[in-house]
């Protein structure tokens, strides 16, 4: 690999850490807004439900997401403010249907410490001011004017830490941590603080959480650990809980009397508030039922709930006497660990995550592209064309398979058996190659062939009517639909006849310039049987060209460029957008708007898909109408957004597809590749694939051994009833493609699993599953002892082989030269595998390195090791064999406190540390002084924003060797967020060009709220400030694909590349993930 | 506070516990371990009292110390020259010494020596000989020389100046001189004090506020842009932090408000929402606007200690300042409203003729303070001895707190420097490679 890096986000972060609901994008509408910590998402609230309206990246993550009405406006502004000191106030513009930025700013200060706390940030009701706290010490104050304008902010020192909420009501920890809550007023003109109305001493120690009650009731919740209590100038009522933390709170009506409550173990409940007029009289308590464990609570409207979520999926809730789950949107978060395993041996890496935790951890199996569920498949070599149909126009699923050859025509149908097997069709002409078949209208069908064009009753089979090529010319090519059939004959002749019941008419005969090389008149209008617009691709001028049916008047000529020949045109509509789609025969594809009126093509795009000719056919899935593009590369082409997505297909090559919905195979596909005819269902269609695996319990770590096929993982389940230390241990073997448990191994009281690996020994031919744990004993800080245990899979189960006692927790282990490398607390140790006398095995300790303040993370290569430390950035040790000695040989002197280090090169080392940021260091081994060699020299820098835990080399996509992508190594990573996240290591000219690209596209993309890019990147820490450099943003780069065309010209301009270059090396880079 | 390493780690990757809260646990868990180190050892080639310690901003790695024979020392306090670099014990030796056998060494007792702050390529020294003397660290030689009008006590720069290279000197002398590397001048002479200066200290807030400490007993606040000290720390000024209750407050503040709208203008904080640096003291509150040279005479006449004042130290976020006294006394000063907090530390007793370097945790949650021949470790805001820290034979100098790696090193008349570092467990340093192949040849 490389010091020149691409980062680009693969999976989106799925972690709600913010979400609220007003009126934003219209008086009217009622909106959903999410924070995913560093993109936000607006939903608009439907009778069908939630609505995506804007799905967008914050260049910060984010601290504080609120609604606020200023006075006179009709609809809510959203405030944001970040981790990093900036905030922004946005409006929605309906015209362009954009956020636009009120207001912006920084709100650092040079002095004060953050907050332990994490920042708070509220808005007084009555929009008089923002209040923010930011560091220990410090409430700074934000103040509107009467226009609603904000003013100069200032800060009033304070001697709380803890919560605040709106009015100003303050939680205070005092030093012998007790709480209490004391209410102060902001006196704006003072810029001070004046003493509240009341206070509240000695409160429940768990009191986290206040929930401040809005006019007319007044006052304040706060929710406690074992008590609820209401608290108001004139009134305390409290009552006792079950004992819960409560993580999130929603409030349900507007006068405030009724709230719900989500607790650490996913209990959702309701408290109201009982009042008599404006005078509380009490509260009562209601458990409704579980959901994931909320981190955030939005109460929707008509008992339409949404509950975010950190450890397992979000959910819009109904409610009545019970919950029911209405939708459920994944959520990866966190990802403490994961494998890149190819279980389908297809040459494509699929990642399996350790997301999730307590009750929702889980494991997520993440897949790139689209997969086909085999359901049947035969082999048959040299299939030319494939069709589907139905054995009468209102059946609804297909009976018939044609399916063409060279020289034959072969009928498949399902018997009564659901299999399938070849039967006739008696008016069908099997003895010459099908061109085209299809369900015409009057329960007949329509064959296609080079002389003649059939028309066959469906129900009788037999031939009602005929239509016969003029004698000389054959048809090349033809299309149908259930009323229409286009053809072209050699000659350049175009045929257009129309079916009736029981005939055929020739409708209209036109001469081109030149020969025809594919057809459409795929209906796209409002009648599914007809179509008035036909494309026509032609060979010699290259172009497409639409008609107008049933005169086959030219409409619009496209001359496409080059000297590729169309091989196929479809015209099809998504998301009520018509879009005519042309195929050329060195695997790209041209897109175009259609305007189905005037015929006139628009926004022509160029991808490339594949390097073979492209079949295009439309197909459907779950109600939506998608593009299936055959070729060496199969593509599903589907919309979102508005937008067209090209998704892979994880097959190797499909030469033809047909749809092929028969009651044994409902909603299936038939797919012809190397020499095999395949029935199967597709996944959902979208970019990555994921599926999940619940395992109630938490796993923290995962890793797949090949031979046994297995996976282990270590986890821990909590045992909530007998209080919060109580939690089990396992060890557990699960089959890779069932992914049950197949074998568990339970760890000793206190003993926790750390890590595992599946590793083998020099001089011993098995592979073995090694788990280094430690024992977390209640008296002790740090833990002294841990065990290295030594595994084998025989028949299925876990088999203990060998154990060794450690003097610490073992953070990591590594197969390191056919011996076992350790971190175990300060120390690197390597033990070798040592035959006994008796013939078992034992692990000795051979020699280890001290000098760490906690060796958590170990990367090896060869006789290199590569140590992630607590908070002493990376170090590079060397292992000796003559010595039998590990020696340090260059340290990087930072102060970076890392959260995983993975090795790119021999010279090259990757590392990410605990303030979201990525760095990569480079030995220096031709330095001129010890001091030069002994030192790793920083070269790369860049703010991810995210939480890393995992970096592992592979990739999503699958490798094709032709492709200059597939030579571009790549690592994987997951975070906190449930993002995963890929860095590819470039060429040095491509990144040269990319970093040109990036600077540009920071002029034309503004960021929401007016953030800067180029401060959101760079590398930022307690101490210091620095601008990225060798890394480029992906994420940012890919966004030119999304750009209007007089956007992408403008950087065009500026770098002085074609647009299409721009797009295909774009393109080319999208492929990594 | 219970905090179990392991768990942290455990849930910090899980979200639980956010990336800077982990950080902020594992510092002040490892700053409640503090030991005389048992794996590494610096070894001081000083042959006289150790006066100052100073670790590098940069790379938290150069330790930089001054003695009184004369001599300058400097350590590499991460890695160990020896070759068993992969031993539990290390000793560090210094990388280099300038001692009277340099021909550019000075002559006395150096006081204080400091590190460059924006990198280690120079380091400045100053000495009873008179001298400030500027040394590139490279060749040991030195780059700029400032003649003094008497002993230097202690010098000091600024970590957070981007726009100047200003050395703040305390000398015998009443003036405090700032001296200009860039051009190798006196910048500037603040006239203040009625006594010697002790100490002196750079504000963490703005690179142009300059704390000093006087054997006059004041501590005086300078905004180097402009002439004039413009706060004098007054100990007997303590409210802070009362807010009357809301109804007799909004009698007071109308009239106070009206008074002071002209000054609150002047002092509003800076656009863009951005605080501007403290220093300025806030146009209200019991204080009144003090501007020099109108200043009134009492206020200017107000003392911080009875006696000398001869330890400063301003916390990491800006807000608060230490100080030490000749009276045995630790206050801590809200920066701000320069109000004495009135925190009682238990003190007992401080060395009096000689200037003091304490030391504070980054979190400020302690102060480090050499009392006598120990060095006490204070809770900062309730004043209690948190831990005491007993290695040193003779009075202790010196701290200086690492808060990269939270170790301390100190120094004393013992002529030593020793390392205090979080405890490694000892079962570890046994190590398990030579035990266990005494095992194996037995069996």
């Amino acid at each position: 690999m490389s010091i020149w890096n691409y980062v680009v986000t693969a999976h989106k972060p799925t972690n709600v850490t913010h979400s609220c609901v007003g009126n934003f994008t219209s008086p009217q509408d009622l909106n959903l807004i999410i924070a995913k910590c560093t993109r936000i998402e607006i939903h608009l609230l439907s009778p069908q439900g939630l609505q995506p309206m804007l799905d967008v990246p914050i260049y910060g993550r984010i601290a504080t997401l609120e609604l606020f009405r200023p006075h006179g406006e009709t609809q809510d502004y959203l405030f944001i403010a970040t981790e990093r000191y900036k905030f922004c106030v946005l409006q929605w513009d309906s015209e362009t249907a954009e956020l636009v930025t009120r207001a912006m700013g920084d709100v650092s200060d040079r002095i004060g410490r953050p907050t332990d706390n994490g920042q708070i940030g509220i808005i007084d009701p009555d929009c008089r001011l923002i209040g923010l706290h930011l560091y220990d010490g410090l409430f700074k104050v934000i103040p509107f004017d009467n226009k609603g304008q904000l003013k100069e902010a200032f800060n009033i020192r304070c001697v709380f830490a803890g919560k605040l909420e709106l009015r100003i009501e303050d939680l205070e920890k005092d030093n012998k941590d007790a709480r209490h809550v004391k209410t102060y007023e902001v006196a704006l003109k003072d810029k001070d603080f004046v003493e509240g109305p009341w206070s509240q001493n000695n409160l429940d120690n768990g009191a986290d959480l206040l929930i401040p009650v809005p006019p007319p009731l007044c006052g304040v919740l706060i929710i406690g650990e074992e008590t609820i209590v209401y608290c108001s100038a004139n009134a305390f009522k409290a009552i006792p809980i079950r004992p819960s933390i409560t993580k999130a709170y929603g409030r349900v009506d507007p006068d405030g009397s009724r709230y719900l409550l989500g607790d650490h173990t996913g209990l959702l409940s309701l408290l109201v508030i009982t009042h008599e007029k404006e005078k509380v009289t009490g509260l009562k308590i209601e458990p409704l039922g579980e959901t994931s464990i909320a981190s955030s609570i939005s109460y929707l409207d008509n008992a339409f709930v949404y509950i975010g979520s950190s450890y397992g999926d979000s959910q819009p809730d109904a409610k009545g006497s019970y919950v029911e789950v209405l939708e459920r949107y994944v959520n990866l978060g966190p990802i403490v660990d994961f494998c890149v395993v190819d279980l389908e041996r297809q040459g494509q890496g699929q990642v399996v995550t350790c997301s999730g935790a307590y009750k929702d951890g889980s494991l997520r199996v993440v897949r790139n592209g689209i997969g086909i569920n085999e359901q049947a498949s035969v082999e048959l070599q040299g299939i030319k064309g494939m069709w589907s149909l139905r054995s009468s126009t209102d059946d609804p699923f297909d009976t018939f398979l044609v399916v063409s050859f060279i020289s034959e025509t072969r009928i498949l149908a399902m018997n009564l058996e659901d299999e399938l097997e070849e039967t006739e069709i008696e008016g069908f002409c099997s003895q010459v190659q099908t061109l085209f078949c299809h369900d015409a209208v009057h329960n007949q069908l329509v064959q296609v062939t080079s002389n003649s064009v059939r028309l066959v009753s469906s129900t009788t089979r037999e031939l009602r009517n005929e239509w016969f090529a003029p004698s000389g010319y054959s048809v090349n090519v033809a299309t149908a639909n259930a009323t229409q059939v286009l053809l072209a004959t050699g000659g350049g002749h175009l045929v257009y006849l129309e079916i009736g019941d029981g005939i055929l008419h020739e409708v209209k005969h036109a001469q081109l310039e030149y020969e025809i090389s594919c057809l459409d008149i795929n209906p796209i209008g409002e009648n599914p049987n007809h179509s008035h617009l036909a494309a026509v691709g032609m060979w010699t001028d290259i172009s497409v060209r639409i008609f107008s049916l049933p005169d086959l008047n030219l409409v619009t000529k496209e001359q496409l460029g080059g000297e590729i020949i169309p091989r196929s045109v479809l015209l099809c509509a998504f998301e009520g957008i018509s879009y005519l789609l042309c195929a050329l025969g060195d695997g790209h594809l041209l897109n175009f708007m259609l305007n189905t009126n005037t015929g006139e093509l628009t926004d022509r795009k160029k991808v490339s898909l594949g390097t073979q000719p492209i079949t295009l056919r439309t197909f459907s899935s779950k109600n939506t109408t998608h593009v299936f593009a055959a070729s060496d590369r199969p593509t599903v082409i589907y919309s979102s957004n508005k937008k067209l997505l090209y998704s892979n297909v994880n097959l190797k090559e499909v030469s033809h597809m047909c749809p092929f919905n028969s009651a044994a195979f409902p909603d299936s596909l038939a797919i012809a590749k190397e020499g095999e005819l395949t029935i199967g269902t597709i996944d959902d269609i979208q970019k990555l694939h994921i599926r999940s695996i619940p395992l109630g319990e938490h796993a923290r770590r995962i890793c797949h051994q090949e031979q046994s096929r297995t996976f282990a993982i270590c986890s821990l389940k909590y045992n909530p009833t007998s209080g919060e230390d109580s939690e089990m241990h396992f060890v557990r073997l699960l089959d890779d493609q069932t992914f049950e448990f197949i074998s568990t191994y339970s760890l000793d009281t206190y003993e926790y699993g750390c890590f595992i690996i599946s590793c083998s020994f020099s001089d011993d031919n098995n592979v073995y599953y090694c788990v280094g744990t430690a024992y977390v004993l209640p008296e002790e800080n740090e833990p002294t002892k841990g065990r290295i245990l030594v595994f084998t899979v025989e028949d299925g189960k876990l088999q203990l082989i060998a154990e060794k006692e450690t003097k610490g927790a073992v953070y990591c282990l590594n197969a390191f030269n056919g011996k076992l490398l350790a971190a175990i607390n300060q120390k690197i140790q390597l033990y070798k595998w040592v035959l006994r006398d008796d013939g078992t095995h034992e692990l000795q300790s051979e020699c280890g390195h001290h000098g760490h303040i906690l060796a958590l993370y170990v990367q090896t290569r060869g006789d290199f090791i590569v140590v992630g430390d607590l908070m002493k950035s990376i170090s590079l040790l060397i292992y000796k064999h003559e010595e039998g000695a590990i020696e340090e040989r260059a340290r990087d002197y930072n102060a970076n406190w890392m959260s995983a280090v993975e090795i790119l090169d021999d010279d090259i080392y990757l590392g990410a540390e605990n303030n979201f940021n990525l760095f990569t260091v480079r030995k220096n081994s031709e330095g001129a002084t010890d001091e030069e060699r002994g030192r790793l020299e920083v070269v790369g820098e860049y703010h991810l924003g995210e939480f890393i835990n995992r970096f592992r080399h592979g990739s999503l996509v699958m490798r094709l060797p032709d492709s200059d992508v597939g030579q571009i190594p790549t690592v994987i990573f997951g975070t906190i967020n449930g993002v995963i996240g890929v860095i590819a290591s470039l060429p040095h000219e491509q990144y040269v060009f990319l970093e040109k690209l990036q600077s540009n596209l920071r002029k034309v993309i503004k960021g929401v709220g007016g953030l800067s890019h180029e401060q959101w990147r760079s590398f930022n820490n307690e101490k210091k400030t620095v601008e990225a450099r060798n890394f480029l943003d992906g994420d940012l780069i890919e966004s030119f694909l999304d750009l209007n065309r007089s956007r992408m010209d403008e950087i065009s301009k500026a770098m002085d590349v074609s647009v299409e270059e721009l797009c295909k090396r774009v393109e080319e880079l999208t492929r990594l993930h | 506070m219970h905090t179990h390493v392991w768990k942290q780690i455990r849930d910090r990757e899980g979200g639980k516990v956010r990336a800077n809260n982990f950080v902020n646990s594992i510092k002040s868990y490892r700053i409640s371990q503090l030991q005389l180190a048992n794996h590494k050892d610096i070894v001081s080639p000083h042959k006289g009292a150790v006066n100052s310690l100073q670790i590098d901003s940069t790379e938290g790695r150069y330790l930089l110390s001054a003695a009184s024979d004369a001599s300058v020392a400097v350590y590499d306090v991460q890695r160990s020259a020896t070759s068993e670099a992969s031993a539990a014990f290390c000793k560090h030796r210094c990388l280099f010494v300038v001692d009277k056998q340099h021909r550019q060494a000075h002559k006395y007792a150096v006081s204080t020596a400091i590190w460059y702050p924006i990198d280690t390529g120079l380091f400045v020294t100053g000495s009873y000989d008179h001298h400030i003397n500027v040394w590139d660290t490279n060749t040991t030689q030195v780059v700029v020389n400032f003649k003094m009008p008497g002993k230097v006590h202690r010098i000091a720069m600024s970590n957070l100046s981007t726009s100047h290279m200003l050395i703040a000197a305390g000398t015998e002398d009443v003036q405090v001189r700032l001296c200009d590397i860039a051009s190798g001048a006196f910048a500037h002479t603040l006239s203040g004090h009625r006594d010697g200066v002790m100490t002196v200290e750079w504000s963490n807030s703005s690179e142009w506020v300059l704390i000093t400490g006087g054997c006059d007993g004041a501590i005086r606040f300078w905004d180097i842009r402009r002439a004039g000290c413009f706060q004098v720390l007054d100990q007997s000024q303590t409210q802070l932090g009362r807010r009357p209750p809301i109804l007799k407050r909004s009698m007071i503040t109308k009239d106070s408000s009206a008074k002071l709208r002209g000054a609150q203008k002047k002092h509003a904080n800076g656009s863009g929402c951005r605080q501007q640096p403290i220093g300025r003291v806030p146009s209200k509150g019991p204080m009144k606007q003090r501007l020099h040279p109108g200043m009134l005479s009492t206020q200017d006449r107000a003392t911080a200690h009875y006696g000398a004042v001869t330890g400063l130290k301003a916390t990491e976020d800006g807000m608060y300042l230490l100080s030490a006294g000749s009276d045995s006394r630790l206050r801590l000063w809200d920066v701000q409203s320069g109000c004495n907090t009135l925190v009682n530390f238990e003190t007992v007793r401080l060395q009096i003729n000689k200037p003091l370097q304490l030391a504070t945790t980054q979190d400020s949650a302690l102060v480090f303070v050499p009392c006598m021949r120990s060095v006490k470790a204070f809770d900062m805001w309730s004043g209690y001895t948190y831990t005491v820290l007993r290695g040193h034979y003779e009075c202790v100098n010196s701290c200086w707190f690492n808060q990269q790696n939270q170790e301390l090193y100190t120094g004393g008349n013992d002529r030593q420097i020793l390392v205090w570092s979080p405890a490694r467990s000892i079962d570890d340093e046994m190590g398990e490679g030579p035990a266990e192949d005494q095992d194996n040849w037995s069996s």
